[in-house]
């Protein structure tokens, strides 16, 4: 057998780069699959709003979204979740007022992808 | 041709061959039985399989056919019982006859466009590889997918082929295809062509191929016109690969199952029901094995019978091109 | 003249190759959008294209167990195939008596088609215990007369002298078979194995019949299964279509060359 011409056959080449694509996608899930969902809530007119309520939804296989868990923002406007386990999410943000922002979908690569949300979410002006 | 006659003691070693008819000692023998042993042992896997799935089969269908049985009951003879209510009472045997006959009888359309392709992709045409391989790209492909890309196309909203037809203004409203009584068994036809289609071209430029170059030249050389070349010499010579073709087109009325079953279910009110979808429905959804054998028996005679007039249809002695 | 000729051609042949990719298009392009796929008028282009259908699909059914099942039932058959028609093969070059009635009887096994035996064949598999298993999935698919043949072609085509050099040596004939036979033949090893593996990646019918749980059932079975369970409402089907597709595509474009003599040598489906 001549394990040159074997290893640089096509029907050696293009499984094994499948193969290790896998294996790396695998590696990069495994280290980026803690369920950790942060980011920042600002009021109407642009400063953090502390103490509003984000609400963590997941999305279920019957394509509803069902309440996972809330927390609250800190003095700066963050927030962070610890426990998502879907690829699907939806954060709904309630000011302190009771008013609420409007609610953000996010699709994932994968089941409980760790992101930062890039732009804060925004709660709507008080009215008048 | 696999049948040649046995070429005598070529099996055996050479030495063994010339030693064996003035020295049959006991050691020959021994060896002798000792091949036949190996042969049959070699054998015996492919064999049993074939004999289990192929022939066992085949015959068991012939004997379920004549009586009542299902699995909790205990077997009886019914005689032409299956047979009488498949002819007399059964309106969706007819039905899925009619339109198993139609899908084969569109075979031969899709052989002469295969044909047609086969004979420009069969020449000195650059790129003619890439046209052969993207124009039989959908033939190894799983038919329960394709099924499902033909859906699709097909969809009266969001399918290209309505999308198409209402744009160039053919027709103002989207028709339903898969839905409609009169449509559905042509869709799914089309669907079946451009999924085979690629083989039988592959088949026809395999033919093309072997038809010799010099007979063309000394057609040339008399002056032949192209269509003479094309009726005297090509056509003739085709004739074991467009018997194959007619084959394949035959079969294909079993093998659509998949593309029947994904599409429309054999809908809509049995418009698409082919033979072997009404089977599957006989056998596997009101469990009668035993009428779902006797539709079986009809549709192999059918096949039998259809293979035979193709072959005939061709100049006879097709048959033992196909087998080699 | 001829150089007009050409570029008719070329046209005509462009124009069919467009009519045989445009499902293919369609399908990939529904897989990637975002918007409501019933819209009318459809967009040619996809609008905001990204991948996250095949995130749904991914989570939606059990796709790594019917993508395992479907490469286990795979791997047997073209193991049992290689070594099954390699031996059949190999046997009939030699003589024995009843070899023209086991050629005869595997040529007409070869007009029978798989679909005309699903009931006894349901039988059969029923009384050998093997319903609902790997086995039984393979079972009907481990050996195909086409590559029997072409095993015997190519094995026919071996110089003798070899064959006779390794007897003398005192190799058995199954050494011979191995070590000899079979690393000459590789041109039929590789038609026998895209040809069995084709076969069995795409069978939908003797799936459907044998396997009841879900954790058996195969790729093909797993896209009818949700097609009933989703209907055609959304991108994530097509997205799954694209999925079960692509592997095949690759296999096929690998290994075009020996697909195509395999299926020419043979003719019809074994």
């Amino acid at each position: 057998m001549n394990w040159r011409a074997i290893l640089t056959s096509r029907f050696f080449v293009v499984p094994s780069a499948l193969v290790a694509a896998l294996i790396g996608w695998n590696l990069y899930v495994a280290a980026h699959a803690h369920g950790q969902v942060s980011g920042k809530v600002l009021r109407a007119d642009g400063a953090p709003a502390a103490g509003a309520t984000v609400v963590l939804y997941e999305r279920n296989l019957t394509s509803h979204f069902l309440e996972k868990s809330r927390t609250i923002t800190d003095a700066a406007g963050a927030f962070r979740f610890d426990d998502n386990r879907s690829h699907q999410i939806r954060l709904d943000t309630i000011g302190p007022n009771g008013r609420q922002g409007q609610p953000l979908i996010l699709r994932l690569w994968f089941a409980a992808q760790d992101i930062r949300l890039r732009d804060a979410l925004v709660l709507p002006a008080p009215k008048g | 041709m696999n049948l040649e006659a046995p070429n005598p003691g070529g099996s055996t070693t050479r030495l063994g061959a010339v030693a064996a008819p003035t020295r049959p000692t006991g050691w020959y023998r021994r060896k002798r039985t000792r091949e036949a042993m190996l042969v049959a042992c070699f054998l015996l896997p492919s064999l049993a399989i074939f004999l289990l799935y192929r022939i066992l089969p085949l015959a068991w269908n012939v004997v379920l056919s004549f009586e009542y049985w299902s699995p909790l009951k205990a077997a009886r003879f019914a005689g032409l019982d299956n047979y009488a209510e498949m002819f007399f009472e059964d309106d969706v045997f007819w039905q899925a006859l009619t339109n198993t006959l139609i899908f084969i009888l569109a075979s031969p359309v899709a052989i002469l466009l295969a044909l047609a392709v086969a004979l420009a992709v069969n020449s000195d045409l650059k790129g003619a590889a890439i046209y052969r391989t993207i124009i039989f790209l959908s033939y190894p492909l799983m038919s329960v997918a394709v099924g499902i890309v033909w859906r699709w196309l097909y969809d009266e909203r969001g399918g290209f082929i309505n999308f198409v037809l209402r744009g160039i203004g053919l027709i103002k409203d989207p028709i339903p295809f898969l839905q409609s009584f009169g449509w559905a068994l042509p869709s799914v036809i089309l669907a079946d062509i451009w999924q085979v289609i690629g083989f039988y071209m592959i088949i026809l430029l395999t033919g093309l191929q072997s038809i010799p170059q010099h007979l063309y030249e000394a057609a040339r050389i008399d002056g032949a016109p192209a269509v003479a070349r094309f009726l005297r010499i090509t056509l003739p010579m085709l004739r074991p690969s467009l018997f194959i073709c007619a084959v394949i087109g035959i079969l294909n009325s079993f093998t659509a199952f998949d593309l029947v079953y994904v599409m429309t279910g054999g809908g809509p009110a049995h418009a698409t029901e082919l033979l072997v979808t009404h089977i599957y429905n006989m056998g596997f959804g009101e469990t009668r094995f035993d009428y779902a054998a006797a539709l079986t028996v009809v549709q192999f005679t059918l096949l039998v019978i259809l293979t035979f007039l193709a072959n005939r249809a061709v100049g006879g002695n097709a048959g033992s091109v196909e087998s080699a | 003249m001829r150089k007009r000729g050409h570029l008719l051609r070329h046209l005509a042949m462009v124009l069919v190759c467009a009519l045989m990719l445009v499902p293919f298009y369609w399908v990939a392009k529904t897989a990637v959008t975002n918007e409501n796929i019933y819209a009318y008028p459809p967009r040619i282009l996809p609008l905001d294209p990204h991948l996250y259908n095949f995130v749904d699909v991914w989570y939606l059914i059990p796709f790594a167990r019917y993508f395992a099942n479907s490469v286990i039932v795979s791997l047997i058959a073209v193991a049992g195939n290689i070594l099954f028609n390699a031996a059949a093969g190999y046997a009939l070059t030699k003589n024995f008596a009843g070899k023209r009635a086991v050629v005869l009887l595997f040529l007409s096994c070869m007009l029978i088609p798989f679909q005309a035996t699903i009931i006894p064949a349901y039988l059969v598999s029923a009384r050998l215990g093997v319903l609902n298993s790997y086995l039984g999935l393979a079972l009907p698919l481990l050996s195909t007369i086409v590559c029997i043949f072409i095993f015997k072609a190519a094995f026919e085509a071996i110089p003798t002298s070899l064959q006779q050099a390794a007897r003398i040596d005192g190799l058995g004939e199954l050494r011979i078979l191995f070590r000899i036979m079979l690393p000459l033949a590789k041109p039929a090893i590789a038609t026998n194995v895209i040809l069995s593996f084709i076969w069995s990646w795409n069978a939908f019918l003797w799936p459907l019949i044998i396997t009841r749980d879900v954790t058996m059932q195969t790729l093909p079975l797993g896209l009818a299964r949700f097609l009933a369970y989703v209907e055609d409402t959304t991108g994530a089907l097509y997205a799954f279509v694209c999925m079960v597709l692509l592997p095949g595509i690759v296999v096929f474009l690998m290994a075009q060359k020996e697909f195509i003599r395999g299926l020419t040598s043979g003719a019809t489906k074994g």
